[in-house]
């Protein structure tokens, strides 16, 4: 990213010979420029702000859809207390999570790694590793699983060849959630890419004098790679964390809006989306929304506060 | 920043045929209604043919219809609902209409007697969407369930077809089993699903007990729901049905059925789709009642709509859109241009009429339609508020029993829990 500078002129090179009040004119015309760049965003604000202070308001009301919200106080967040699919749809979220986010980002990295070997074609295989990450949320490539993943997909055919007989991957509850967590492991694209530009700043002279001393290669890794990619490591896992919480479309497209096989994929934000649009339960969603913002906050702080044992700050 | 413009632009592409609004009013002095329904490409051609001689028999109202799959329909209309920009006509799930009418979101269309007339309609028609002395809605047509029985299977494979008006539930599986056995398990007997409520309904219906009470309440044992659960674990473990994870969800349509497909060689369908299934199963398909109906304490069919026309109490135009729901139900040409799309006409009288004009496989479903209404069938209660909820925990506690992880017995124990809770009583 460039410099942040207000002016957009190389300070203290061009500006010494402008005069000073074209030198203001100047700037306010650059700021114009700024914020009618910025505008679409500002609107776009707009769509994002009012609905987010409705949903705050809704949360204390028994509102479904129909007729004017109700003002119920805590009401709501008492039921979620009772709630037996709002406690699966935690423990599916966090299952999804908590095993899909470590394993794509070592996935990641790993990838990340080979690709640094200063291999020929470097672009190629970059591009085609970081494809599925922007097509894995997508309606095409859920459904494209679906079909792999079927009863007589590809998968079971190549299982057979062994004399396996493989489940059903999308119908089965003991195996709906693991085929998602492979699906999403699968898009490691994105954090491979921000490792591999981490990678390539690290600055080639502390491996050499670690070679010089004799370090092994895994020493290497852990004693230069991992201290230095700390941060990088840090910020995916902050990104992939908030993300994957707020997973949706692969629980959607897979089960049919349902949530299922039996429950076993209804992600909290699915839930939350049935309660608010299939049962007119709109003040509820919203509550479920609030609790979400307030899950992630937490998890988000937690590894803020964790990161000063262990993310490693070269400056 | 790119990124996010991609974004936005691909969510504006991407509303291209779902229903989003009906803002733009026409010039000059004329009515605009908004008339949405789900559905496939061939019930939109036909929806539009009978659309068009309406605008053209009543020059000041145009109509601006929207349509969409059956799924997604449900929560589009809900969020239509919800941002004050209800439609005026649309169709209405028979498990939602009381869902908005107990909210006050339907006309009732009692008091305007005068502008829809339904005179025509069997008593069974017009109590579909009756409650209490109120009707919030017309059946866009009439249909029930039937057994299909792909015959092309059959004979290739040897089996006879049992009688399908005496047929019992045993002799589905018999049959079943013998389909199965003879294609060395390629082809099945039969599938169908046991969470969908029609299915059910029937079942509970033949045990003589009601699923839903006339006060709303649930009204099914749990006897009876093992008895359900039941039925499936044997005719899975017998081979009568794939097994566990074998089928999965492919949509609504016809062709994409496993029935299409050839891996099962029967199922249960909506008797209005005969047609679509019938062509799209290589076009020799059997009709046959519902098993179990002679051997019952009480007959289980029932004379269902696949969804009622309702129009919005929040209509701006309610006088044309009653205009046109009495077209839709009183004028032969209507039913003329939407065939039987949406089942037989809700009109006797039209339905009468409209008979002579049908291919002789409509004929066949329409005629099986007849024959039920003639006949005395017990009456069924419209579904009460929370019945969607009650639809989604039949759904997952099915699957539970599919993969042996609850008995029948405590599926059934589950499901009347949760159905209790979901109604509030």
């Amino acid at each position: 990213m460039t410099s942040g500078t207000t002016t957009g002129l190389p300070a203290g090179v061009v500006a010494r010979d402008v005069p000073a009040a074209p030198r203001r004119r100047a700037k306010r015309r650059k700021d114009r420029a700024g914020y009618l760049f910025l505008l679409p965003w500002f609107i776009g604000m707009l769509f994002t702000v009012i609905p987010f202070f409705a949903s705050l308001y809704l949360a204390f009301t028994d509102y479904n859809l129909l007729n004017a919200p109700q003002w119920i106080g805590l009401g709501n967040f008492r039921e979620m207390l009772d709630d037996p699919l709002l406690r699966q749809s935690l423990k599916v979220t966090f299952i999804y999570t908590f095993v899909s986010v470590p394993l794509s980002l070592v996935v990641a990295l790993g990838v990340a790694m080979m690709l640094n070997q200063g291999i020929k074609g470097l672009p190629v295989y970059r591009a085609v590793f970081y494809l599925p990450s922007l097509l894995g949320g997508s309606v095409a490539i859920v459904l494209l699983w679906k079909y792999i993943f079927g009863f007589d997909g590809i998968v079971n055919g190549f299982l057979g060849w062994f004399g396996i007989d493989g489940p059903g991957w999308t119908t089965d509850p003991d195996y709906a959630l693991t085929t998602l967590i492979i699906l999403h492991i699968w898009t490691f694209g994105s954090p491979m890419v921000i490792f591999l530009a981490g990678l390539r700043q690290i600055p080639t002279m502390y491996y050499e004098a670690a070679a010089v001393d004799g370090a092994s290669r895994w020493r290497q890794f852990r004693s230069i790679t991992l201290p230095l990619l700390s941060p990088i490591i840090f910020f995916n896992l902050i990104q992939s964390l908030i993300s994957s919480f707020q997973t949706f479309t692969q629980g959607f497209i897979m089960s049919g809006g349902t949530g299922g096989p039996a429950d076993s994929t209804i992600f909290y934000n699915l839930y939350l989306y049935q309660q608010g649009f299939s049962q007119f339960h709109m003040g509820y969603a919203s509550a479920m929304a609030w609790v979400l913002l307030v899950i992630i906050a937490a998890f988000t702080a937690l590894n803020f506060l964790a990161a000063k044992y262990w993310v490693f700050y070269d400056n | 920043m790119a990124g996010l413009a991609g974004l936005a632009g691909l969510g504006l592409s991407a509303c291209g045929r779902g229903f989003g609004g009906g803002d733009d009013e026409p010039e000059g002095g004329t009515v605009q209604l908004n008339m949405v329904w789900w559905g496939d490409a061939k019930r939109a051609e036909k929806t539009q043919a009978a659309l068009d001689i309406f605008q053209r028999k009543n020059p000041g109202i145009t109509v601006k219809t929207e349509y969409q799959d059956s799924g997604p329909y449900k929560d589009k209309l809900a969020t239509r609902f919800a941002a004050g920009d209800a439609p005026d006509l649309m169709a209405m799930r028979m498990d939602s209409v009381r869902e908005y009418a107990d909210r006050g979101a339907l006309l009732d269309l009692t008091p305007h007697s005068g502008a829809v007339d339904l005179s025509g309609l069997s008593e069974g028609a017009r109590t579909l969407a009756a409650v209490g002395d109120k009707t919030y809605g017309v059946p866009a047509g009439l249909n029930a369930i039937g057994f299909v029985i792909n015959k092309t299977l059959t004979d290739k494979f040897g089996v006879q077809i049992p009688d399908g008006n005496t047929w019992s539930w045993a002799d589905l599986s018999t049959f079943s089993q013998a389909v199965t056995k003879a294609s060395g398990k390629k082809v099945y007997g039969t599938h169908f699903d046991a969470a969908t409520l029609a299915n059910l309904i029937v079942f509970v219906r033949q045990q003589g007990e009601d699923f839903y009470t006339a006060d709303g309440a649930l009204g099914v044992t749990e006897a009876t729901m093992v008895a359900w659960f039941d039925l499936f674990n044997q005719m899975r473990a017998s081979g009568a049905m794939p097994p566990a994870g074998f089928i999965e969800d492919v949509g609504a349509s016809a062709a994409a059925s496993y029935l299409a497909k050839g891996s099962i060689a029967s199922q249960i369908i909506p008797t209005n789709n005969f047609l679509v299934y019938k062509e799209a199963a290589g076009g020799n398909l059997a009709l046959l009642r519902i098993p179990g109906e002679t051997q019952a304490r009480r007959r289980g069919q029932s004379v269902d709509c696949p969804h009622l026309w309702s129009v919005a109490s929040a209509s701006k135009h309610q006088a044309e859109a009653l205009k046109l729901l009495n077209f839709l139900v009183n004028d032969i040409d209507a039913s003329k241009a939407t065939g039987t799309t949406r089942g037989v006409p809700a009109s006797s009288k039209i339905a009468e009429e409209l008979k002579p004009s049908l291919t002789p496989d409509d004929q066949l479903a329409t005629d099986y339609l007849i024959g039920l209404q003639g006949e005395k069938l017990p009456r069924s209660y419209t579904y009460p508020p929370g019945s969607s909820k009650i639809q989604s925990s039949l759904e997952s506690i099915a699957t539970e029993v599919e993969f042996k992880r609850q008995t029948p017995q405590q599926a059934a124990k589950a499901f009347l829990d949760a159905g209790r809770k979901a109604l509030g009583k």
